[in-house]
């Protein structure tokens, strides 16, 4: 069926689930990640903005026009000797080496060097703070540092005030968040797709268990798929139950006729070998009535196996125009001896929901019959009936016709499925009977053309 | 008149066979397609008895194959399926009638030779020269009224002649269609029976005309 894929249900539903859960999920991890980083290092360079801000604050020019700061930021940290965090007033070379002027001693003398790009941005933006990132006097060490480029007054040349921290452990600390919560959302993402597999199977148990039971059925343990399944499998279940009793109905019908044909044969059998057995020559005309009667016995029983079997092909559809024309070439040449047309009129391109066998039998009885007894004229007329899924077929010849008295007795079923007398008289009774079997409908009439007029109802294909 | 079966059941045809020889038809019998198909396409029968399901070659085919080559003999169908798309099928191929199996063979006798009377011209089984009348269905023939004793290669012959009265009729071709392929075809044997049949209806209903061939012809009356 088109659109459906042949893949296992439930490793088709695991495979969504999946591919929905990783990608947003990873995605999680990472905004997770740069968000918490965002604000550890907004809490980070706080501290050290203030630290320039405050050294600008305090820096001052004495008679001498050497800078001298009121007051020397407090924290303890840039007394001890490479503690990490520093600060430094000087002056900016365009080789990025700061000459300094001052500097907190925790710095043991050396100076900063900043990116020459940082020295840029300094003279551009004057007054603002720059970020960046430098290596820091001590090994490996990685130093945020906020600088900020400011005349001070009385000096002719800028200075460049600026204060550093190690920002290693904080990276650190980053970086472990980073782990953690990728580790957990990977839980997360295993824990997701093993909870879809365990509901997808649970969840298509009822058609597990209906599998087996189908199974039941064909290797004949059971006769019915029963048992109480879910809303959305009922009927499912249901559909397959009737399909099951449909089989079983066809079947049965068939081995009735196989019967009733082995029985209806076995009479004349017996008459023939009773009949070798008295005498060394069998009277001809014995033979050829009991051989008429077998004759017609299997002609019956073909034509009732057949009908037995009709309405039941799904699916089918029929061109009716190939099976008409052909019956509207043929008919004149069986009754070559007699001068009639057929006619067609009405609708083209009908298709009938059956068999084409079947269509073939109906139409090709009623036309037959119509060119048995015209001696003029047969119309042929295909309709659209007033509901769209039929179709109306009427056949009309100028013939004698029958008395509506007759009608009904035209149409008699001929035998039901248990007896077996054969006899068709016009064949009308088949075409009725098969016309019933699906579920359209065959009726008599007067012929405006002064004949039978038959008008078959049928199911009708639609595009 | 020489008449074709094309039939796998051997004792079907055997069956007909001897019911057409019988009625005075001289009669080849093939046993599957392609043998039909061979003999169809080498001998000029007057009618075809077709099965359709037959090894090698299926009937349908074997009559399309001949229509195909422009064999207009008569052809009846015969087939044990009663489906009206067989039928359409077998028309469709060129055929000319149609019988399902069983089948009377006395129906299938009347069909036959309303395909062969239609093939000739003639509107009943009863062909009258004169005063002489030839019944194919009872495959006898009467002069005045009176039946004349005719051996069945006479009474084929007669019959012949007389589905093509007024038409000369040369001896290769009476030779073809009275006698069956089984038969020792020393034509000088058409002599002989033509000399028999003069004397049973008398010498003059058969002229001799010179290199040539026969003729039947009424000496009363108009030759047309």
């Amino acid at each position: 069926m088109a659109g459906v894929s042949s893949r296992s249900l439930v490793s088709s539903l695991v495979r969504g689930a999946a591919i929905w859960a990783i990608p947003v999920l990873i995605i999680t991890a990472i905004t997770l990640t740069l968000v918490y980083r965002n604000t550890i290092y907004r809490g980070f360079d706080d501290p050290i903005e203030s630290a320039v801000t405050s050294l600008i604050a305090s820096a001052d020019i004495d008679e001498n026009d050497a800078l001298r700061l009121n007051r020397v930021p407090l924290d303890p940290r840039y007394q001890r000797a490479l503690s990490g965090r520093y600060w430094l007033i000087g002056y900016g070379e365009t080789t990025g080496v700061i000459t300094p002027i001052t500097a907190s001693r925790s710095l043991s003398n050396e100076t900063v060097t900043l990116p020459v790009s940082a020295i840029e941005e300094l003279t551009i933006k004057a007054g603002e703070a720059v970020h960046t990132v430098v290596k820091g006097p001590d090994e490996n060490e990685s130093l945020r540092v906020v600088a900020r480029q400011v005349i001070l007054p009385n000096m002719s040349r800028p200075v460049i005030v600026l204060a550093g921290a190690d920002r290693r452990a904080a990276m650190k600390s980053v970086h472990r968040f980073g782990l953690i919560a990728s580790s957990l959302l990977l839980i997360l993402t295993g824990g997701l797709v093993i909870a879809v597999y365990t509901q997808v199977r649970v969840g298509l148990r009822p058609l597990f268990a209906l599998r087996d039971k189908v199974a039941d059925v064909r290797e004949g343990r059971d006769a019915r798929v029963d048992g109480d399944y879910p809303p959305e499998i009922a009927p499912l279940a249901k559909e397959l139950n009737n399909l099951i009793s449909h089989n079983k109905t066809i079947v049965e019908r068939a081995r009735t006729h196989v019967g009733n044909l082995a029985h209806a044969l076995k009479t004349p059998i017996a008459v023939l070998q009773n009949e070798a057995q008295m005498g060394v020559q069998i009277p001809s005309q014995i033979v050829a009535r009991q051989t008429a009667e077998m004759a017609s016995q299997v002609d019956h029983h073909l034509r009732r196996a057949r009908a037995a079997a009709r309405g039941q092909e799904i699916g089918v559809v029929t061109d009716i125009d190939a099976v008409l024309d052909g019956m509207v070439r043929t008919l004149p040449r069986i009754y070559r001896d007699k001068a009639f047309d057929i006619l067609r009129k009405g609708e083209t391109a009908l298709r009938f929901r059956g068999a084409k066998r079947d269509f073939e039998e109906m139409a090709g009885n009623l036309m037959d019959n119509a060119a048995k007894w015209t001696t003029d004229t047969v119309i042929v007329t295909t309709l659209l009936a007033e509901d769209d899924t039929q179709m109306l077929i009427t056949v009309e010849d100028n013939g004698p016709g029958l008395a509506p008295e007759s009608y009904a007795e035209a149409l008699k079923r001929g035998a039901r499925l248990d007896e077996a007398t054969p006899g068709s008289g016009l064949g009308l009774a088949i075409v009725y009977e098969l016309a019933e079997a699906y579920k359209g409908d065959l009726v008599l009439g007067k012929s405006a053309l002064g004949g039978l007029k038959v008008t078959l109802t049928l199911p009708r294909a639609k595009d | 008149m020489r008449i074709l079966i094309v039939e796998d059941d051997e004792d079907l045809s055997r069956q007909l066979k001897q019911m057409f020889k019988d009625a005075g038809y001289a009669v080849d019998v093939a046993n599957d397609g392609e043998e039909g198909h061979y003999l169809g396409d080498t001998e000029p029968y007057d009618a075809v008895v077709l099965d359709l399901g037959l090894p090698s070659i299926d009937g349908v085919s074997v009559l399309q194959k001949w229509r195909a080559d422009g064999k207009t003999f008569p052809v009846i169908i015969l087939t044990a399926r009663d489906q009206w798309s067989e039928k359409v099928a077998g028309f469709d191929a060129g055929a000319d009638d149609y019988l399902t199996k069983p089948f009377h063979t006395e129906e299938l006798m009347a069909r036959l030779r309303a395909l062969m009377r239609r093939a000739s011209g003639h509107s009943t089984d009863t062909i009258e020269i004169g005063d002489l009348t030839v019944d194919n269905r009872a495959a006898r023939a009467f002069v005045d009224g009176m039946a004349i004793k005719l051996t069945s290669h006479e009474f084929r012959l007669l019959s012949y002649m007389a589905s093509h009265k007024g038409r000369v009729i040369s001896r290769t071709e009476l030779v073809e269609h009275i006698y069956d392929q089984d038969f020792d075809r020393d034509s000088n044997t058409i002599e002989v029976f033509v000399g028999r049949l003069r004397r049973k209806i008398g010498t003059d209903r058969i002229e001799t005309v010179r290199g040539l061939g026969y003729r039947l012809i009424d000496p009363n009356g108009n030759v047309a």
